[in-house]
C-alpha cells in the first residue's frame, strides 16, 4: 500500500471516452509502463429508511476494490469508515428493510492496470448504469506511505503522461494533521474515489458517450 | 445185624516208608525200611531205662498183627477186642473205630424203630432262617459299586485340583495379559468397542487428514501349550493390523540419468532387511510401528501423487504405479517410489539391481517425513482458534485480510503455494546442483596444478541454498596473489557468483558453464599474479588488461595480458595468458644487447642504445620453477642486474 | 499443499447462506474442571485455548416489527484482532425432530472503527458483557465454555461482576444450508457429555 492519488481526466474534445482512454494507454506504454491485468472499483449507495424526520437520511456507500479483493470498504460521506470482509454484502442484504439500495446510483470504474517501476497506474472508464460518464486515473506510488513526502514526485510523474490536467494535493491528504505520522490508507483511496464518483454523478450525461 | 452186607473197613496204615524219590515215570522209590536191628536201636533209644515201665516191647511183628486184625470185619472183631489200656499204636484207631461202630449201631437201631412208626416219629425241626450266603456275583457288583463311588470321589477331587491349577495358570496368564495391555495402552490409543479392544495407529489425532482408518485389534494369545516350555518370545498379547499395512515400507528418492526406455517404469521393488527386534521391545510394538510407518509412507505417496497430477509444470510429472517421475533438469530424472514389501516368503528374492550403487537419497526421504509432519502440525496448531471466540474457524491471517484490506500480493503470500512435491523437487535440484558443483571444482583441482583451486564449503546451509568460497592461488605465493576469490551461492537452479571485485555473475545449472568460468578465472589469476609480483619485486606495470582484444579468439573467456618493466627500465616482460591458448611470455631487451639490430646513423647519442628494443620469446617450458609465478619471479630476478 | 479442508475455508461468499446449529447447556463452577477434562479428551488434539471477549449488542429500531440485532465482539486477549460482527436470524421452525437450534448466520470481520460506524448507521448499544472461558474444536464442531460477566461501568471491561455461578456451554457448527447430518453429529457429541452437562435446544423466543 502506498500513496494514491485519484483524479479525473476530462475527455478530449471531439473524441469519445474510449479514444481518450486509448490515448492515455498509448502514452503510458511509450513511457515504458507494462500492462498488468485489469482493475475495477465500484460503489453502491444505500440510504437509511428509518429517518426520524428532520435530518436527511444518511447515505451509506459500500465500495469494492479489485486491489483488495477480500475486503468491503464501507463509508459514510464525511463520517466514519469501516473495512470489513466480503460478507458485509450479505449483511446489507439482510438489512434491506432498514437500508435501501439505490440501484440506479451504482457507479463503477473499470480499466487496465499499468506498472512502471514503483508506480501503479490505473486508467478506468467510469460508468453509471452502463453509460460511460468519465475517465478516472489512479496513480499509486508504492515506495512511500507519507503523502507529504512524495507528492511532488507523483505530480511530476503525472504531468509526464496526463499533461495539463494534473490535480492538486487531494483533500484527504491535506486534511490530515501536519507533523504527525499519518500514513496513507486504503480508506483515503476510497474517499477520493467517492468524491470522484459523486462529482461525476452530479455531472450531466456526456454527449456522445452512448451505451457501452 | 446179620444179613446186612458187611461193610468192609479197610485200614491202611499211613505209609511208613518215606518217599525217597519220584522218578519221572511216577514210580516212587521208597526209603528202604529200617532193618530189625536199626529199628531196635531206634526204639531202644526211646526207652527210658531209668523208669520201670510196662511198655511192651515192640515186636517186629507188630505190623503183621495189625494187618491180620485189619482183615477181619467189624462184627467179628467185637468180641475179640480187648481193651488194653496200654498205648499201642493202633489203640486210638481201635477206639475210634469202636465208637464209630457204636454210633452206627445206635443209628441203625433208631432208624429201624422209626421205620415202624410205632414208638418214634420223625418231625422236622423248626429251622432257623438260614443265612443265605450271598452269591458271588452280587459281591462282585457291590464291590464294583463301592469302588466306583470311591473312584468318583477321587476323580472329583482330582478334577477340582486340576481346575484350580488351570485357573491359577489362567490367572497368571490373564495378569500377564493385563500387564501387557497396560503397557500397550501407555504407548498406543486403545478403546473398547463391545467386547473387542480396538486401537488407532493412524496420525489423525496428530493432525493428519488421510482417510485410512488405521484401526488395529488386540487379541489374546491363547495358542500356547501349558505343558510345553513357554518360548522366550512368548507374548500373551497379539495385535492384528489391517492387511494393507502389513510388512514394511519406505520412500525411495533417487536421481538418475534419464532412462531411455519409458517402458522400464513401473514397480520398483526394493527390500530392506526387517528390523531386528530391540531387546526389551515387544513383538506387537514392532508390528505397530512398522504398520504406522507404512501408513505414513502411503500418506506421503498419496499426497505426492495427487500433487503430481494436479500441479501444472513445464514438464509434467509421470505417476506410474508406485513411482513418481519428474525431470528436475534436462537429462536427469528424479524418481520417488513407495517401496512396500510384505513379509511373504515367496516374494523375498534378492534385489535385482544389486550392482547399481545405492543412489537412494536418504536426506530427501527424511525431509519428506518432516514435511508431512509439519503439515500435520499446522492442522492442529492453535492458530486455528478464533479470537474473538464467536468467529468462524478460519486461518488467522486470512481472517485479518478483510478488515486490514490486504492487497493481492499480501494475500498470495498468505496462501500456501507450494506443495510437498514442489518442495521435494526443489530440494532434490539443490542437492544435485551442489554435488555437481563440488564435483566440478574437485575435478578441476585435481586436473590443474598451477594455479591451485581451494574450495571452502560453508557449514551452515539451507535446504535450498548452500555456499562455497573458491580461492585461486599459486603455491608459495598465497599472500601475494589473492585477487581471485569467488563466493558461489548455489541455489535451486542457478549458481550466483560474487567476485571479489564486486561483479555478480549468474550461472545456470550447466556444468560446463561453471567449468569454463573457473578456467577463465584461473587464467586471469596468473596475470594478476604477475601484477602483484611486480609490485613486490619493484617492477613497474606498464599495461594491464583483463580482456585483450588482440590475438586469437579464445573459446572460453578472454585472454589477459600485462606488461611490466624492470626497475631500471632496461627490460620489460610481456605476458599474454589465455584459458586455451596458454602463456606467451616475451622479454624486451635494451637495444644495446640485441645483436641483430641495424646500426643506423639516425641515432647519434649512445644513450639511445639503452632503450628497450626488440622482443624475444621465452621458452617457458624450459624455465626452472615449479609454477608460473615462481618462474616469473626467477625471470624477473634474472633480468634485474645486480648493481 | 492441498486445498485446506472445507472446515477451514473462509466463510465468505455473498450467496452462500450459512446456518448456525446450536446446542446450549450450563455447568456449575465446581464441575468445570471435570467438564474441561472430558472435552480435552473428546476434542481435537490442540492445546487448550482460553479466551476473553467483550461483546456489545446493538439494536436498530425500525418503523415496524422487531428491532434488528447485531452483535459486535472483540477479543480482550488479542487487542489487535479484528472485530467480529454477527447477525443471527430467527430460528428455523423446522420439524421437531431436529436436535439443534438452526438459524441463519452472517459473520463479518471488521476493523476497529466498528462501534462508531454502527452508531452512525443508527444502531444503539443495548447491552454489553464480557465472556471468559475456553474454546475447543472437533472438526467443524466448536465447543465454547464461557463465564459471562457484566460491566459495572459501561465501557469499562476491567470492572466486571459475574452474572451467575455457572458456565455457559455452547456447541455450535457453521454449515451451509441444507445439511441435516450436522445435527446428528452434534447430538451424538452431546450424548458423550451427558452426565456432566445436558446440551439441548433452547429456543430464545421462549425466554423472552
Amino acid at each position: 500500500m502506498g500513496v494514491t492519488c485519484v483524479c479525473q481526466v476530462p475527455v478530449v474534445e471531439g473524441k469519445s471516452v474510449q479514444q481518450t482512454v486509448e490515448q492515455l494507454h498509448k502514452r503510458l506504454e511509450q513511457l515504458g509502463a507494462v500492462k498488468q491485468g485489469s482493475f475495477f472499483v465500484d460503489c453502491e449507495t444505500y440510504h437509511a429508511t428509518t429517518n426520524t424526520g428532520a435530518q436527511p437520511s444518511k447515505l451509506l456507500y459500500v465500495m469494492h476494490n479489485s486491489e483488495t479483493p477480500l475486503s468491503c470498504l464501507v463509508l459514510f460521506d464525511g463520517g466514519p469508515t469501516l473495512a470489513a470482509d466480503a460478507n458485509f454484502d450479505v449483511l446489507m442484504v439482510k438489512l434491506k428493510s432498514h437500508f435501501q439500495n439505490a440501484k440506479g446510483h451504482k457507479v463503477e470504474s473499470r480499466g487496465a492496470r499499468y506498472r512502471y517501476a514503483d508506480f501503479l497506474i490505473k486508467v478506468g472508464t467510469v460508468t453509471m448504469s452502463s453509460s460511460a460518464r468519465g475517465i478516472s486515473v489512479e496513480v499509486e506510488y508504492s515506495a512511500c506511505v507519507v503523502p507529504g513526502d512524495c507528492w511532488n514526485l507523483m505530480k511530476e510523474f503525472m504531468q509526464s503522461f496526463l499533461g495539463p490536467s494534473v490535480p492538486d494535493l487531494p483533500s484527504v491528504f491535506s486534511s490530515k494533521a501536519e507533523g504527525l505520522f499519518a500514513p496513507a490508507d486504503c480508506m483515503d483511496t476510497m474517499n477520493q474515489y467517492l468524491e470522484l464518483f459523486s462529482k461525476i454523478r452530479k455531472q450531466q450525461v456526456l454527449p456522445g458517450s452512448g451505451v457501452r | 445185624m446179620s444179613g446186612v452186607p458187611a461193610v468192609r473197613v479197610s485200614i491202611e496204615s499211613s505209609c511208613e516208608r518215606q518217599v525217597q524219590e519220584v522218578s519221572l515215570d511216577g514210580v516212587e522209590t521208597y526209603v528202604p525200611p529200617l532193618s530189625m536191628s536199626q529199628n531196635l536201636a531206634k526204639l531202644a533209644q526211646r526207652i527210658d531205662f531209668g523208669q520201670g515201665s510196662d511198655s511192651d516191647e515192640e515186636d517186629p511183628n507188630g505190623q503183621s498183627r495189625v494187618s491180620d486184625w485189619s482183615k477181619q470185619d467189624l462184627e467179628g472183631e467185637e468180641g475179640l477186642v480187648k481193651f488194653q489200656p496200654c498205648s499201642w499204636p493202633w489203640d486210638s484207631v481201635r477206639n475210634h473205630l469202636r465208637s464209630a461202630l457204636t454210633e452206627m449201631c445206635v443209628l441203625h437201631d433208631m432208624l429201624s424203630v422209626i421205620k415202624e412208626k410205632k414208638y418214634m416219629a420223625l418231625d422236622p425241626v423248626s429251622q432257623d432262617p438260614i443265612v443265605v450266603r450271598t452269591p458271588q456275583v452280587f459281591q462282585l457288583i457291590s464291590k464294583k459299586k463301592s469302588l466306583a463311588t470311591a473312584a468318583q470321589l477321587l476323580l472329583r477331587g482330582a478334577e477340582k485340583l486340576n481346575k484350580s491349577v488351570a485357573e491359577s495358570q489362567e490367572q497368571w496368564r490373564q495378569r500377564d495379559f493385563n500387564a501387557e495391555l497396560l503397557h500397550l495402552r501407555s504407548q498406543w490409543k486403545l478403546r473398547k468397542v463391545g467386547d473387542k479392544i480396538l486401537g488407532d495407529l493412524s496420525y489423525r489425532s496428530a493432525g493428519s487428514l488421510f482417510t485410512h482408518h488405521g484401526t488395529f485389534e488386540v487379541i489374546k494369545n491363547t495358542d500356547i501349550d501349558l505343558d510345553k516350555k513357554i518360548p522366550d518370545d512368548y507374548c500373551p498379547l497379539n495385535v492384528q493390523i489391517p492387511s494393507d499395512l502389513e510388512g514394511s515400507a519406505y520412500i525411495k528418492v533417487s536421481i538418475q540419468k534419464q532412462s531411455a526406455d519409458i517402458g522400464d517404469l513401473g514397480t520398483v521393488s526394493l527390500f530392506r532387511k526387517p528390523l531386528k527386534a530391540k531387546p526389551g521391545s515387544q513383538a506387537w510394538h514392532l508390528k505397530l510401528e512398522a504398520a504406522q510407518n507404512v501408513l505414513l509412507c502411503k500418506e506421503i505417496f498419496t499426497q505426492l501423487s495427487r500433487e503430481a497430477v494436479q500441479i501444472k509444470s513445464h514438464i509434467p510429472h509421470i505417476v506410474v504405479k508406485n513411482q513418481i517421475i519428474s525431470q528436475p533438469f534436462p537429462g536427469l530424472q528424479l524418481s520417488i517410489s513407495l517401496c512396500h514389501s510384505t513379509m511373504d516368503k515367496k516374494n523375498q528374492r534378492a534385489s535385482p539391481d544389486k550392482t547399481k550403487p545405492d543412489d537412494h537419497l536418504y536426506v530427501l526421504e527424511h525431509n519428506l517425513h518432516q514435511l508431512i509432519r509439519e503439515f500435520h502440525k499446522q492442522t492442529v496448531s492453535s492458530s486455528v482458534m478464533p479470537h474473538p471466540a464467536s468467529a468462524p474457524f478460519v486461518p488467522k491471517r486470512l481472517r485479518v485480510a478483510g478488515p486490514m484490506a490486504y492487497d493481492k500480493s499480501e494475500i498470495s503470500s498468505l496462501q500456501q503455494s507450494e506443495g510437498l512435491l514442489e518442495k521435494i523437487v526443489k530440494q532434490a535440484k539443490h542437492i544435485f546442483l551442489r554435488s555437481r558443483t563440488a564435483r566440478t571444482i574437485d575435478s578441476l583441482a585435481s586436473r590443474i596444478e598451477d594455479p591451485q583451486i581451494q574450495a571452502h564449503w560453508s557449514n551452515i546451509n539451507d535446504v535450498y541454498e548452500s555456499s562455497v568460497k573458491v580461492l585461486i592461488t599459486s603455491q608459495g605465493y598465497e599472500q601475494i596473489c589473492k585477487s581471485i576469490q569467488l563466493q558461489l551461492n548455489i541455489g535451486v537452479e542457478q549458481i550466483r557468483v560474487v567476485h571479489r571485485d564486486g561483479r555478480v555473475i549468474t550461472l545456470s545449472h550447466q556444468e560446463q558453464e561453471l567449468q569454463d568460468f573457473l578456467l577463465s578465472q584461473m587464467s586471469q589469476h596468473q596475470v594478476h599474479a604477475v601484477q602483484q609480483l611486480a609490485k613486490v619485486m619493484g617492477w613497474h606495470v606498464l599495461s594491464f588488461s583483463n580482456h585483450v582484444g588482440l590475438g586469437a579468439i579464445e573459446s572460453i573467456g578472454n585472454a589477459s595480458a600485462i606488461t611490466v618493466a624492470s626497475p631500471n627500465g632496461a627490460y620489460a616482460i610481456s605476458v599474454r595468458n589465455g584459458p586455451e591458448s596458454g602463456f606467451k611470455v616475451l622479454v624486451q631487451f635494451p637495444r644495446c644487447q640485441a645483436k641483430d639490430l641495424l646500426k643506423s646513423d639516425v641515432l647519434q647519442d649512445g644513450k639511445w642504445n639503452y632503450l628497450r628494443g626488440p622482443y624475444k620469446e621465452v621458452h617457458w617450458s624450459k624455465m626452472e620453477g615449479r609454477n608460473f609465478v615462481y618462474k616469473m619471479e626467477l625471470l624477473m630476478a634474472a633480468l634485474t642486474p645486480y648493481p | 499443499m492441498e486445498a485446506p479442508p472445507v472446515t477451514v475455508m473462509p466463510v465468505t461468499g455473498g450467496t452462500i447462506n450459512m446456518m448456525e446449529y446450536l446446542l446450549q447447556g450450563s455447568v456449575l463452577d465446581q464441575s468445570l474442571d471435570s467438564l474441561l477434562h472430558r472435552l480435552r479428551g473428546l476434542c481435537d488434539n490442540i492445546e487448550p485455548e482460553s479466551f476473553a471477549d467483550h461483546e456489545l449488542v446493538y439494536l436498530l429500531k425500525g418503523r415496524q416489527g422487531n428491532p434488528f440485532i447485531l452483535r459486535a465482539r472483540r477479543s480482550l486477549a488479542h487487542p489487535t484482532a479484528p472485530w467480529h460482527l454477527r447477525y443471527l436470524g430467527q430460528p428455523e421452525v423446522g420439524d421437531k425432530s431436529r436436535h439443534a437450534l438452526v438459524r441463519n448466520c452472517v459473520d463479518v470481520a471488521a476493523s476497529h472503527s466498528l462501534p462508531d460506524f454502527l452508531n452512525e448507521m443508527g444502531f444503539r448499544m443495548d447491552h454489553e458483557f464480557v465472556a471468559k472461558g475456553h474454546i475447543f474444536r472437533k472438526g467443524a464442531l466448536k465447543v465454547v465454555v464461557s463465564k459471562l460477566s457484566r460491566a459495572l461501568v459501561p465501557g469499562n471491561t476491567d470492572n466486571t461482576e459475574p452474572l451467575s455461578l455457572s458456565y455457559l456451554v455452547e456447541l455450535s457448527v457453521l454449515a451451509p444450508a441444507g445439511q441435516d447430518t450436522v445435527s446428528e453429529d452434534m447430538r451424538s457429541f452431546a450424548e458423550q457429555l451427558k452426565p456432566l452437562v445436558h446440551l439441548e435446544k433452547i429456543d430464545p423466543k421462549r425466554l423472552m
